[in-house]
């Protein structure tokens, strides 16, 4: 039994990867990541100077909702709200991180960079590649991102630039939504190594005591163990759509919910928020789960279930449909209501 | 007063008054603290440590190290007894000014 994935011609030792965040902004990180045995490791996005505001967070910026701490601090169900935008330092700063995480790193690390016109994106991924990462990871869906970029104006020009200019793999993250698919075929055209399923959603929450928004007064990023819903439709449709892997995220907090994602066809699954509330020894239960499942069914490695569910998937006219409660005689016939509540 | 969500406590959903004049960062309340080891591990930034405290209660509490906090606001979230406030860094004045401002009518956030 093995949990080895292989994944854009990178041997991992886990299908799981650190998603780009607050666990991947600082060289330490890497060891910590590297105890849990992380199949990779997607550092926190940098952006290009024309956004250096997205460098500078504001305070407070994280904040759980419907996060019952009471519970030994461990929820099932939660919201993590956010702000936080790009890395914090600068672009040298960040050629400067990748190259003292590979320094150390033995696992695959990947850089993840923001721009808007294809020439930046292009000199940052350049600058990623010289630094030695081993893939770079589009973040074209930050639920931050200015709402001006739009895809097919800013992006695919975008993902082109940075395929033809690049050896190493490529990643595109796309954000979840009825454009997902249409943007999953369009990464593939350009050449893309594979898209990350999704990226968290922009959403909102309001003090009805103070009766205005919370923290900043503006929108912010939101996802949760709910997540994984939306996500698990959307990894399933892609899956059936493009032939480049899928690096599934969202709301993925136990095996369960990485073992669904694989059945569904994600090739790696990349967490965050787990680790953000339950530490990183929330990997290694990950890890242990999933090899007593794999044990159970008698499973060697997850290549043999990749995509399974897929195959009993029908489509909507062909599910057994039966009829329902008959509409005709009393259910049309007006009876009053007497004081007591009774027909 | 009871809110409809207030399951817990937790960070207050508004940012502290002086907010806009200084950046808060986190303090722990050694009298509260009840040394249950739960914040330290949730900081992504080295900014939380258990230190022992001869005559404290439990011997020990949380320090913030307030050089590397962030403001990020999640040890608010783990603490069991509401230990953690803000306190204004008033040896960074003002926020920091922000070199892309004119691009800020841009951005999101
Ligand atoms: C606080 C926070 C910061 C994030 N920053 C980034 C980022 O800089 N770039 C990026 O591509 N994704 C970012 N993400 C999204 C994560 O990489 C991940 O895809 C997402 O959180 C879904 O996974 P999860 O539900 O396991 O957290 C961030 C998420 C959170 C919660
Ligand atoms: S506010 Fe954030 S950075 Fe500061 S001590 Fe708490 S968890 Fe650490
Ligand atoms: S979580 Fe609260 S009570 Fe526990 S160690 Fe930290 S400050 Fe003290």
């Amino acid at each position: 039994m093995t949990l080895a994935t292989s994944f854009l011609g990178l041997q991992l030792q886990s299908p799981l990867l650190i998603a780009s965040g607050p666990a991947s902004h600082d060289v330490n990180q890497v060891a910590l990541a590297e105890e849990q045995h992380i199949g990779a490791i997607v550092l926190k996005t940098v952006c290009s100077d024309k956004y250096d505001h997205m460098r500078y967070w504001p305070r407070p910026r994280y904040k759980l909702l419907d996060w019952d701490k009471q519970i030994s601090g461990r929820s099932k169900y939660f919201t993590l709200y956010s702000y936080e935008q790009g890395y914090s330092g600068t672009l040298l700063d960040y050629w400067d991180f990748i190259r003292a995480c590979k320094d150390h790193a033995t696992v695959p690390i990947v850089g993840s960079i923001f721009a808007d016109i294809a020439d930046d994106w292009k000199e940052l991924a350049l600058k990623v590649q010289e630094s030695g990462a081993d893939a770079v990871e589009l973040d074209i869906s930050s639920p931050h991102r200015p709402g001006s970029l739009d895809f097919e104006t800013t992006f695919v020009a975008a993902i082109d630039a940075v395929v033809k200019a690049l050896r190493i793999p490529v990643l595109v993250k796309l954000g979840a939504g009825p454009d997902v698919i249409h943007q999953c075929k369009a990464a593939e055209r350009c050449g893309a190594s594979a898209v990350t399923l999704c990226n968290r959603i922009r959403g909102f929450d309001v003090d009805i005591e103070t009766q205005q928004p919370i923290l900043h007064g503006y929108y912010a990023g939101v996802g949760g163990p709910w997540a994984k819903y939306y996500t698990f439709r959307h990894v399933a449709e892609a899956a059936q759509s493009i032939k480049i892997p899928i690096s599934a995220t969202g709301g993925a907090t136990s095996a369960e919910d990485i073992i669904k994602y694989v059945l569904l066809g994600a090739s790696t699954v990349q967490i965050l928020s787990v680790i953000m509330v339950n530490g990183w020894e929330s990997i290694a239960q990950i890890h242990a789960d999933l090899a007593a499942y794999m044990q159970r069914k008698g499973i060697h490695s997850l290549e043999e279930i990749r995509g399974k569910a897929l195959k009993t998937m029908i489509l909507p006219e062909d599910i057994v449909r039966w009829s329902g409660e008959p509409k005709t005689g009393a259910r049309n016939v007006w009876k009053p209501v007497d004081d007591h509540g009774h027909s | 007063m009871a809110t409809l969500n207030a399951k817990y406590r937790g960070l207050d959903p508004i940012p502290p008054p002086f907010s806009k004049e200084y950046p808060p960062v986190a303090l722990i309340v050694e009298e509260k603290c009840i040394a249950c080891d739960r914040c330290p591990p949730v900081c992504f930034f080295d900014a939380l440590v258990m230190e022992s405290r001869p005559g404290h209660k439990y011997h020990r509490t949380a320090l913030v190290i307030s050089e590397n906090c962030t403001g990020c606001g999640l040890c608010f979230e783990a603490c069991p007894v509401e230990a953690i406030i803000w306190v204004p860094d008033l040896e960074k004045a003002k926020p920091k000014t922000r070199p892309g401002e004119s691009a800020m009518k841009d951005a999101d956030v």
